[in-house]
């Protein structure tokens, strides 16, 4: 079993809302232990195959707890966190 | 299925600082009550901006827009610019140095044509540093803030409807 495996909330907004049809998901990582959050856009991918995902995800940032992720690479998911896709803000 | 996704993080938000105020909510925004929330018998200016949504892009005839917010994100943002509009005055050495206080407010859901999505109203001693905030601020909110807007075109299917980019 996966059990080990942190669990994620993923938000989405804007256009990677609809490409994914959804606003929100819980989602297991693939692997137990804690995971870079760079790990996370192909297990997002590979929930969402052929929804133009991939080409939104391009010009996305990512949001950790409602913080903004600098490097996603140096963030490690250890399970219970929101973390946001964020696309370009288009807000005033 | 044509309607947008609903997002359960994009709700009504306010936090005030030391500097004023921020909010996000989905009512129609009331400029003057906006105004009347920075008075201040110290200030003797008060710049306002009132963006509303347009009618036109492009050719294309806007029938309206759909604002959405990671609300709880994006009032931080919102918090962080009221408070660093005033380092901001400071670097560019304005006259006075600083503004009294400032509200910004955005609204989301739908809105109609030619109401304002946003309002920010800023009270300075003078002119010059409360136009300066409020065009610094407006300018750090639309680059910066975590919400999205969609336009809805006349005759086309609401599906197509395009999530815009400031940027």
């Amino acid at each position: 079993m996966s059990d080990s495996s942190p669990e994620v909330t993923v938000l989405y907004f804007a256009g990677a809302s609809t490409a994914t049809g959804t606003s929100s998901e819980r989602v297991r990582l693939s692997s137990p232990g804690p995971q870079p959050l760079s790990s996370l856009s192909s297990l997002l991918l590979s929930l969402h195959p052929g929804a133009g995902l991939e080409h939104v995800l391009r010009t996305c940032q990512w949001s950790v707890d409602a913080e903004m992720v600098e490097d996603p690479d140096s963030v490690l998911l250890k399970g219970g966190e929101e973390v946001a896709v964020i696309p370009p803000v288009s807000g005033g | 299925m044509s309607l947008p996704i609903p997002s359960s993080a994009s709700v009504d938000a306010r936090h005030e600082t030391d500097h004023g105020v921020a909010v996000l909510t989905h009512c129609p925004l009331d400029t003057q009550a906006i105004i009347d929330s920075v008075a201040d018998d110290g200030a003797g200016a008060t710049a306002v901006f009132i963006g509303t949504t347009r009618n036109t892009f492009q050719g294309k005839i806007v029938t309206k827009l759909e604002y959405q917010a990671y609300s709880k994100l994006a009032i931080k943002t919102m918090s962080s610019i009221l408070n660093r509009t005033s380092f901001h005055l400071h670097l560019q050495d304005v006259r006075g140095g600083g503004f009294t206080r400032m509200a910004i407010h955005h609204r989301l859901g739908t809105v109609p044509v030619g109401q304002p999505s946003i309002v920010i109203a800023v009270s300075a001693p003078h002119r010059k540093e409360a136009f300066e905030a409020c065009e610094w601020a407006l300018e750090q909110v639309k680059k910066e803030a975590q919400i999205w807007k969609r336009e809805y075109y006349d005759g086309e299917k609401e599906e197509d409807a395009e999530w815009k980019a400031n940027a």
